[in-house]
């Protein structure tokens, strides 16, 4: 199985949903359809690169401004992932600067954009870009992100949807981004 | 009996009480099994252990260095560091910090570290209120309890009685559905994030190579804990350093999946210096805490322990940890490297019941993702405990002045042979022992010491040629209780021209005494065997017990290992040691000299843990009992612990025995075979007595014995 066959498998085994998108303006629409009520869309370069904040607004989406009062009270959070690790299905996200933690903790849904290429095979495959990132930047919150929030604490029974987002919405992309840096 | 044993005592009554709480775990052990295996197709266990076990020693042999690397990198990235040096240390640190800050609320993730150092009460002795939001961490904090899991804290509750806890919080009765309570959680605690001024963490991981920490997560709620609150005071024990990021990643890795069989948990969260927050920057405070943790790395029996990645797994399978919980079978650290880190963290006294309540069936040590010898370590601290405490009177003097004396023990069991003759009646089960002695015989039967020792049986063997010569490690059961094991032996070796000679100054082999904790006559009587056997210089030497093949193969060196002669004795010894399955299989390569005998038999084979687990020999008998013509049914579990554990389930810890038996009573009955077979005289003691106890028609058999029976009938048929 290639890189992306096994990530998608892994994801979706993670309680994740995956949404085969063929361009931004799908995705929109999409995010749009599901988000539920208010939504948080932190800047990336990504997002600028086509407006997204933008093209949500002109579809029909609730935008929030992203602080903390508005994200506790937001449905929705929007973000893009700097890649992804195929053999457990995980989302690496550039999670520094406080607005990406706020969009992706609060709200009950999380929707991150992935480019189908930027895809590495396991934990260790993806140190080097772990590693890029600490030079980079001298002080960082990096999230791997597996599936919804979930526990088992009450009797072993796996329930989802404790503290974090109770969804997790995989929207991949080509020609989204190359860099694996990049959100 | 001191106090402590006796609070010790009611812990071990109610949770032997509580059948639902076996149950629960039970159900999770199987579960976790199977969804382990899953998660770890396609890996090599053995190597990621290994290659963890090295790094972490790495970690160990050079901590200074690593741990200066982490805190000048977590400094230049802002983060403010504390070196604690015990938990009062520890605690003080984080409450004045909070009361200088004017915190009210602290929001906390779960932190096995701050239930070592019992930081809530210091926060609450300080005027601050901690809010436990882990789930299972909450429950615990709303029920006044302590974790009986380092993984699954709350895993001894019921959903019904944290129904009642909640209903309490809410105001309102609510059900006892688990979605509808992880709900309730979300919303209950939900404000707590926004409101404190102060997040409590723990950590997976600290990164020397980035000054960074890493938590390992399913929740969501560390994430949350450490953005919204000002303050975030990760609370770290200085075991966790790692060199690099590929070693947090080797560790991140099996973590998850040797926990839980998870391939990866929801989160694994990075963090590095003071992050932003609201505006300005967080403030990061790292606390450091030894507590203990430098004594155990320098600790030359116990530093194995230091590469302890705290999975848990270690209590996941333990047959103890399965019959009374977390809350017997530890004090805050629970299982296997609870017994030892409660030693090192909270003292010698806290870990003195729990350190004998382990039965050395090695499970734990078969799945330690650390690659540590935690049964070996277990052993050695008995023995630092035995001799800070004594090893009780009477015991003490069996082995001081008997079992050192071989003439004299040899002599008082052959007059026990006689003595016993009103209560056997004859036969050769004892079932019922008259008064006080009668809780032995309650639940098993025990087997008669025989008329005649092996030693005084041992025959003059008739082999032309023989093309081998062996010697037999008889152990005391061998020789004092089925000495037609040892005569079944004889005729086994014959059939393949191996002739086996009996040492008559072979003695017990040490391990009761061992495991008492009494080092000094372990050390005679290794001595003792190692003359014995090594005596009339045998190309092997066979044994019929695998507890004996341990002693011979690992305790007698161990034991030896400052003195380089006779440690240099006991390695020959060790190397030319095998257990009779092993050598007919691997050595002689002489399975087919078996095959298709007469009368075969429905079997199912139980494993016996030192022989699984200790030699690391399952298959060859297995295959013995197939090639020899019979039906093999496996039974669940067979590799899980019968309750045996000698001196374990005669004196020790006779109810927990009896639980660990019927399990496995029930796993053998469900097989619908007419004999379970089995490598070791102290199982067939226990399951025989187990089975003749419950009247079941299921025979008991060593795989010697099944091959020897099998020859002799093939001899009857052809004369
Ligand atoms: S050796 Fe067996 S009984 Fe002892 S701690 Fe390990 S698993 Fe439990
Ligand atoms: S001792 Fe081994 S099995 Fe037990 S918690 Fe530590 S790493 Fe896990």
């Amino acid at each position: 199985m290639d890189l992306y066959n096994q990530f998608c498998v892994a994801a979706e085994t993670s309680g994740a949903v995956l949404v085969d998108c063929k361009g931004p303006v799908e995705a929109v629409a999409y995010i749009v359809k599901h988000s539920d009520g208010g939504v948080l869309v932190p800047s990336s370069e990504s997002f600028k690169r086509v407006d997204l904040a933008d093209q949500l607004q002109k579809a029909g989406a609730t935008l929030l401004e992203v602080n903390r009062s508005q994200a506790a009270e937001a449905a929705s959070g929007v973000t893009s992932a700097c890649f992804a690790i195929a053999d457990t299905g995980t989302l690496v996200l550039e999670s520094t600067p406080e607005d990406v933690r706020l969009a992706s903790t609060l709200p009950t849904r999380h929707f991150v954009l992935l480019d189908r290429s930027k895809i590495v095979a396991d934990g260790l495959a993806a140190v080097d870009s772990l590693r890029r990132m600490h030079q980079r930047d001298t002080r960082n919150y990096i999230a791997y992100i597996t599936g919804p929030s979930r526990t088992a604490d009450i009797e072993r029974v796996l329930t989802i949807g404790v503290h974090g987002p109770k969804q997790l919405h995989i929207l991949l992309l080509n020609d989204w981004s190359s860099d694996l840096l990049e959100m | 009996m001191k106090e402590r044993s006796k609070a010790y005592q009611k812990r071990i009554d109610k949770a032997l009480a509580t059948p639902k709480l076996q149950q629960a775990l039970h159900q999770f052990g199987d579960a976790y099994l199977v969804s382990r295996e899953k998660a770890f197709a396609g890996l090599d266990f053995e190597a990621l252990r290994r290659e963890i076990g090295v790094m972490k020693d790495d970690v160990r042999n050079n901590h200074a260095r690593y741990m200066q690397q982490f805190i000048d990198n977590a400094q230049a990235a802002g983060a403010t560091i504390y070196q604690a040096d015990t938990a009062e240390d520890a605690n003080r640190y984080i409450a004045e910090l909070a009361v200088k800050q004017g915190v009210k609320l602290t929001v906390k993730s779960k932190s096995m570290a701050s239930e070592e150092t019992h930081l809530n009460k210091a926060l609450e002795a300080a005027n601050i209120k901690p809010l436990e939001t882990d789930l299972g961490e909450w429950i615990l904090q709303l029920s006044g309890q302590r974790p009986s899991h380092m993984v699954m804290p709350a895993i001894h509750m019921f959903k019904e009685e944290i129904a009642d806890l909640f209903s309490k919080e809410t105001g309102q009765q609510e059900p006892a559905d688990i979605a509808h309570l992880v709900e309730i959680a979300r919303q209950q605690l939900r404000q707590g994030y926004l409101d404190a001024d102060m997040g409590i963490s723990g950590a997976n991981l600290a990164i020397a190579e980035t000054g960074g920490i890493a938590l390992v997560t399913n929740e969501g709620n560390a994430r949350l804990a450490t953005t919204l609150p000002k303050t975030h005071v990760a609370l770290i024990g200085i075991d966790k350093l790692v060199p690099t990021l590929e070693d947090a990643a080797k560790v991140i890795r099996v973590l998850p999946k040797n926990a839980t069989g998870q391939a990866l948990t929801s989160y694994v969260t990075w963090i590095r210096g003071a992050v932003p927050c609201e505006g300005g920057e967080k403030d990061l405070h790292i606390v450091l805490l030894d507590n203990g943790r430098s004594r155990l790395a320098a600790d030359e029996n116990c530093c194995e322990t230091s590469r302890c990645i705290r999975c848990g797994a270690c209590a996941n399978v333990c047959p103890v940890y399965q019959s009374v919980g977390g809350h017997v079978f530890g004090h805050i650290y629970i299982g296997a490297v609870g017994i030892i880190l409660t030693a090192f963290f909270h003292g010698l006294d806290n870990a003195a019941e729990i350190v004998k309540a382990c039965i050395g069936c090695r499970s734990c040590v078969a799945v330690c993702p650390a690659d540590i010898d935690l049964e070996r370590i277990i052993l050695s601290l008995r023995e630092t405990i035995a001799d800070k405490e004594g090893i009780g009177g009477g015991k003490s003097l069996v082995f001081r002045k008997v079992m050192r004396n071989r003439k004299l023990f040899h002599g008082l069991l052959r007059a026990a042979s006689v003595l016993q003759k009103p209560v056997t009646r004859g036969e050769r089960t004892i079932r019922h022992l008259p008064l006080f002695f009668s809780p032995l015989t309650e639940w098993r039967t025990l087997p008669a010491i025989a008329d005649k020792p092996l030693r005084d049986i041992w025959p003059k063997q008739q082999l032309n040629a023989p093309a081998k010569k062996v010697a037999l490690f008889g152990g005391c059961a061998n020789d004092f209780l089925y000495p037609e094991l040892g005569t079944d032996l004889i005729e086994v070796m014959n059939h393949l021209n191996v002739e086996v000679d009996y040492p008559l100054e072979q003695n017990c082999c040490g391990v009761p005494a061992l495991y008492s904790g009494d080092k000094e006559t372990a050390i005679e009587l290794a001595k003792q065997n190692i003359n014995a056997m090594l005596k009339g210089n045998p190309e092997a030497v066979l044994t019929t017990c695998p507890t004996c093949t341990m002693a011979l193969q690992r305790d007698f060196i161990e034991c030896l290992k400052d003195d380089p002669s006779w440690k240099a004795k006991a390695e020959k010894l060790a190397e030319i040691t095998v257990d009779a399955a092993g050598y007919i299989v691997n050595q002689l390569e002489a399975a087919d000299q078996f095959e298709n005998l007469p009368l075969p038999q429905k079997v199912t084979y139980h494993d016996s843990c030192h022989l699984k687990r200790g030699a690391g020999v399952w298959r060859e008998p297995r295959q013995l009992i197939e090639t020899s013509g019979h039906e093999l049914v496996e039974m669940d579990h067979a590799d899980r612990c019968c309750g045996f554990g000698g001196s374990y389930s005669l004196t020790s810890h006779p109810e927990i025995a009896k639980q660990i038996l019927g399990d496995k009573l029930q796993d053998i009955e469900k097989t619908g075979a007419d004999c379970v077979a089995m490598d070791c005289p102290g199982c067939m003691m226990q399951l025989r007595g187990g089975l003749e106890k419950n009247e079941s028609k299921v025979q008991v058999a060593h795989t010697i014995e099944l091959l020897a029976a099998g020859l002799r009938a093939e001899k009857a048929a052809s004369d």
